[in-house]
């Protein structure tokens, strides 16, 4: 090691303060709607009123001759044009529904799109929307999913021939059997309700037509271009290099925008039938019921201990209410068959049966939500370990301690097949209890029940599965890959350094992070460094951000091309220091020779390879670019400890969340500032799920909560200061010893909550299975719990 | 969400406006702070020809003390009531009440007569203008009019305002000496509208009450008084039992709505609950005041 190397600060590790910030917070992000696109032509949907109906007749006459209006579309005029797209997968039983732009024939949930008006401004097309007339036929539907699922209800998919899309088993051992002769026994029926993302920035997108070309540039406010450029490229039988899809800052997206929409497929129908630029704003309303969503889940449990608290069995029949269309690419089992195959938990699980049936019903779809799966599983797993610590007279510490996969038991086979690398369950766990100061917070505690208060506490541990690599897909056979990623790191002649991606940043700070490995790697200035990425172009072939896949996959990936760049840069550096390559070190862009004070600049390196005549030999000349994929094939485990400390109003039940605390083990950490803010963030959406959080309909099948007033998401009052504690253990199945942790705070929130407020109200009685769990719901747990008193 | 197309004038007078208003026939509305109107514009939930505009009109903006009685212009914002020194020292519940409303932007924006115009059921204004016994200016075409409180609110989203009307000030008696009062809200979260919310006062003499009014709201289609319950009080001394009764009779007299926020059997409760912490307080402050 050189001088150099040691005085050089770490950038991985280092908390450097975003560099996309700058943009963002003074207003200068360019979001989809910031694009100005001359003379584009702005789209409105009249969406569907019915939840299930069939279409008798469109009569769009008049809309069609209404001020600005250039064109308006109904599925009878793609019938020929754009063939359906499925999410296709080798699960035996499934059924994947046919998705189009617009509703064929049926509409299947309220807000479903079902005509498309282009007109010079949206004033303009949502004028004209109003006088087009739609004859419907409302159908009989079951928008209960258990009623749903009866071989008598109506279809929804009627070449499906049933409304349960599949169904998945997992099972080790003879759970029912160990369960029957446990001496201990606890479960429940628990319901987590519909959500939806809610993210700042609604979805919009942008089709810019070049005619001159045939080519179409995409402006999506999604999180995977490279997914929307693949199916895209198929719908409309494009070459990639006439097809682009541009994600440029996106704000936020939580899951809600990783799918295909049918509004980004009309888009750029029109696009390129009318020869001009089409835009969509989505507005609030439109992302409220019409954006994917999440959860939706009713979980029959059982979990078995012996009279030392250790888990025998645990048994789980699912049912996931997925809405109206298996999404794309996903698939419908994406969230209900994860929360079966998470349901172990960090736990050791001797046997286990878990049973999931994802049933259709006339809602919007339900896609990926930040956790997905796993924060319903969480919820279940940690709600039956308290109930059983409760049972046999434990505290709810002592029975993770007791259950938890021990260090040495690495790597530890879960009983629904997943494997769990080295990581810090029990780190975790004592460390949060440590930073909160458990017993003095339980004799607190003891003090405020004798006072009549009614104060809780909550521990929730879980882990989860991030950075997955091409081995495990969220749906076996489903039609991309998302185990793979690629980094393109190109030094350009005046020596500035473009590191390219198929990752789509939408709030992670990957603009920051990444520019932090490839700089540590490669020995450059971090200054000196542009991320691209939210771009189908930046590499051959991507997918984006999602699944806590970005900083694992994009991170590996970027180790080895700036490891492969390094060596190009050393080589020719070599030649103009006339050193052997491996007495050079690259740092803070510029290659030393170890012990003297001889060096180059890596813009003279770049100057001589691809500006200076002859100052090379010409096979030295070599771009200096290194392309290289990264795959970590399973995929690596991380883990956390949540304990929230709340009070409730015994008068309002009002819940007020005191302390909470994460402890949580993430790997090798690049930026400490950002984890953070990821596990603030997600700790917040979290107790939206908790307490706030919940897409409702009526028995009708009509939506209630289309706007801000209804649908309530936490605001900035409503989280408590949230401690983060570090276990930062290295990951060993992952290049860089990084771990995912974009969805962790999301996933041990609701069960930490949940576990406080059963913890508040043990004394009356109550127990927690139903989320959210708000003042009205408690308001009649414990009028119930008094009336059987 | 984009509103149907529409004309827009801004008034500069009083009598610009009900001038504007006059002759459009009842096609015509007036946008204050525009913080209900513009979403209803948006969901096309109204379809108003013409919208006039008065917040250039300044004569409507003004907090004053009037001897008898504090005056309020129909324009003046949440926020000034909030932080108003007049307010502060003559009617403290409203300025108490208005960090209940919204958030700060909306205060800057909204105005207390778009509040007691738009009569949101929930809305906090509307329960303090019944609360206070506070009279209602108006002003028209024909002249001048004004009504009191109790009979300007006629149900959801609907009030004694004619096409035409426009209402100019807002009347409301200082309280006697000797007088506390109570605020208390239940809302999800802090600036929503509230799921129930109580205001009371109390007016003490010689240790017993003799003047007692609470006002509710989110509890029905209107603001409420809950007169049986203020009656309880008169001629008594507070103790915790008399409060029970009193809550347990305001409870009673409210037949809420349940909605996805609530339902109605918490409402209820919650009116319970509220009446006893609001009018305990009144009770408490009435006392320090007498002292
Ligand atoms: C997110 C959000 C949260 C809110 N939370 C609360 C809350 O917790 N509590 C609460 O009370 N309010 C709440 N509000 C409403 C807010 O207080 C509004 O400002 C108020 O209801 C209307 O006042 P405005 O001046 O904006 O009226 P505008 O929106 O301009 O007008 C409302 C109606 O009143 C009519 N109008 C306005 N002024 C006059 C006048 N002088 N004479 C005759 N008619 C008139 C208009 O024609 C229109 O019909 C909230 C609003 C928002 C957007």
């Amino acid at each position: 090691m050189t001088d150099a190397a040691h005085l050089r600060p770490k950038m991985i590790g280092a908390s450097v303060p975003r560099t996309e910030d700058a943009r963002l917070l003074t207003g200068r992000g360019a979001f989809v709607d910031d694009r100005k696109l001359p003379d584009a032509l702005h789209v409105a949907f009249v969406r569907s009123i019915h939840p299930h109906a069939r279409i008798r007749a469109i009569d769009a006459t008049r809309a069609l001759a209404a001020p600005g209006v250039a064109a308006v579309y109904t599925a009878a005029d793609l019938e020929d044009v754009v063939p359906p797209i499925r999410a296709t997968s080798r699960m035996s039983g499934y059924y994947a529904t046919p998705i189009l732009p617009l509703a064929l024939g049926k509409v299947r949930y309220v807000g479903e799109p079902v005509v498309a008006i282009l007109a010079e401004s949206r004033y303009l097309a949502e004028d004209a929307l109003e006088l087009v007339e739609i004859d419907y036929e409302a159908l009989p539907m079951a928008i209960d999913p258990e009623t749903a699922a009866r071989p008598d209800a109506p279809l929804l998919h009627e070449a499906a021939g049933t409304n349960i899309l599949l169904t998945r088993e997992f099972k080790r051992g003879d759970a029912e059997g160990d369960i029957a002769m446990a001496p201990v026994r606890v479960k429940g029926r628990f319901r987590m309700r519909r959500r939806t993302p809610a993210a700042i920035e609604v979805r919009a997108c942008a089709a810019d037509y070049d005619a001159g070309r045939d080519a179409l540039t995409l402006y999506a406010a999604t999180q995977i271009p490279g997914i929307l450029r693949d199916a895209l490229a198929q719908i409309f039988d494009l070459p990639g290099h006439r097809l682009r899809v541009v994600a440029p800052d996106v704000g936020g997206g939580f899951g809600g925008k990783a799918s295909l929409y049918p509004e980004e497929i009309l888009t750029c129908l029109a696009a390129r039938q009318l020869g001009r630029a089409v835009k969509w704003t989505g507005d609030r309303v439109e992302d409220l019921t019409a954006t994917s969503q999440a959860f939706d889940e009713i979980i029959d449990a059982e979990l078995a201990v012996d009279s030392q608290g250790r888990v025998l069995g645990l048994t789980a029949d699912a049912i996931g209410d997925v809405g109206a269309y298996s999404i794309y690419p996903w698939t419908a089992a994406l969230e209900p068959v994860q929360v079966v195959s998470f349901l172990p938990g960090p736990y050791r699980v001797p046997s286990y049966r878990g049973r999931v049936r994802a049933v259709a019903t006339p809602k919007a779809p339900t896609g990926p939500y930040r956790g997905v799966g796993r924060p319903v599983s969480t919820f279940v797993i940690e709600r039956l370990m308290d109930m059983a610590a409760r049972e046999i007279g434990i505290d709810p510490l002592e029975i993770r301690r007791r259950n938890l996969v021990a260090d040495d038991e690495f790597p530890y086979k879960v009983a629904s097949g997943l494997v769990w690398d080295k990581s810090g369950f029990h780190a975790c766990l004592e460390q949060a209890c440590a930073a909160i100061g458990y017993d003095a917070l339980r004799a607190r505690q003891a003090e405020a029940r004798a006072a009549g208060r009614w104060f809780g506490i909550g521990i929730a541990s879980y882990a989860e599965l991030t950075g997955i690599g091409s081995r495990i897909s969220a749906a076996p056979g489903m039609p991309i890959n998302t185990g793979t990623e690629t980094a393109s790191i190109r030094i350009d002649s005046t020596g500035a350094v473009t590191a390219a991606f198929g990752v789509a940043a939408h709030g992670q700070g990957l603009e920051t992070t990444l520019a932090q490995v490839v700089a540590e790697h490669l020995g450059a200035r971090l200054a000196d460094i542009r991320i691209v990425q939210g771009d189908s172009d930046a590499v051959g072939g991507g997918t984006g951000t999602y699944a806590s896949r970005s900083t694992v996959l994009a991170g590996g990936a970027a180790i080895r091309a700036a490891d492969g760049l390094r060596e190009k840069v050393l080589q020719v550096a070599s030649h103009l220091l006339e050193a052997a390559p491996r007495d050079l070190v690259a740092a803070d862009g510029r290659v030393t020779v170890v012990g003297t004070d001889r060096s180059v600049t890596f813009r003279e390196v770049a100057r001589a390879v691809y500006a200076e005549m002859g100052r090379l030999p010409p096979e030295a000349r070599e771009e200096l670019a290194v392309t290289r994929n990264y795959d970590p094939i399973l995929g690596t485990t991380s883990c956390a400890t949540h304990i929230a400390a709340l009070e409730i109003d015994p008068q309002t039940y009002i819940v007020r969340i005191e302390r909470y605390v994460v402890a949580e083990d993430c790997g090798r950490i690049i930026n400490p500032l950002i984890v953070d803010g990821q596990v603030h963030g997600g700790v917040a959406q979290g107790i939206g799920a908790a307490l706030y959080e919940e897409v409702i309909h009526d028995e009708n099948g009509q939506i209630l909560t289309g706007s801000f007033v209804d649908y309530v998401v936490p605001a900035a009052g409503d989280i408590p200061p949230i401690e983060v504690v570090h276990v930062e253990s290295m990951s060993p199945t992952t290049l860089g010893g990084f771990r995912g942790m974009g969805e962790g705070g999301t996933i041990g929130a609701p069960a930490a909550i949940a576990n406080a407020v059963a913890d508040a109200l043990a004394p009356l009685g109550v127990d927690v299975f139903e989320l959210p769990v708000t003042p009205a719901r408690l308001f009649r747990l414990i009028a119930n719990a008094q009336a059987r008193s | 969400m984009k509103p149907p197309p529409f004309d827009y004038v801004v008034a500069d007078s009083v009598e610009a406006a009900v001038a504007l208003l006059g002759q459009s026939a009842g096609e015509a509305k007036i946008i204050a702070g525009g913080q209900s109107l513009v979403p209803m514009l948006n969901f096309r939930l109204l379809r108003p020809a013409l919208l006039v505009d008065i917040n250039a009109i300044a004569a409507l903006s003004f907090v004053e003390d009037a001897g008898h009685e504090i005056r309020i212009g129909a324009l003046t914002r949440h926020r000034q009531l909030e932080t108003s020194p007049v307010i502060a020292t003559h009617l403290p519940v409203i300025a108490e009440a208005m960090g209940h409303v919204a958030h700060l932007a909306i205060r800057n924006r909204g105005t207390i007569g778009g509040s007691l115009s738009h009569a949101d059921p929930a809305a906090e204004l509307p329960m303090l203008a019944l609360l206070l016994d506070a009279r209602l200016e108006i002003a028209s075409g024909g002249g001048r009019r004004d009504v009191a409180a109790g009979d300007f609110f006629r149900g959801a989203l609907s009030v004694a305002l004619d096409d035409g009307e426009l209402l100019t000030e807002i009347r409301i008696p200082k309280l006697p000496a000797a007088t506390g009062w109570g605020f208390a809200e239940v809302a999800r979260r802090h600036g929503d509208f509230a799921l129930a919310a109580i205001a009371t006062t109390l007016t003490v003499a010689d240790g017993t009450a003799v003047d007692a009014r609470i006002a509710m709201t989110g509890v029905a289609d209107r603001p409420l008084r809950a007169t049986v319950a203020e009656r309880l009080l008169l001629g008594q001394a507070v103790t915790a039992d008399l409060l029970e009764r009193v809550a347990a009779v305001a409870r009673e007299s409210v037949t809420p709505g349940s909605d996805v926020h609530a339902s109605a059997d918490y409402r209820r409760h919650l009116v319970g609950v509220l009446v006893r912490r609001a009018m305990d307080e009144a009770w408490r402050r009435a006392q320090r005041g007498a002292a």
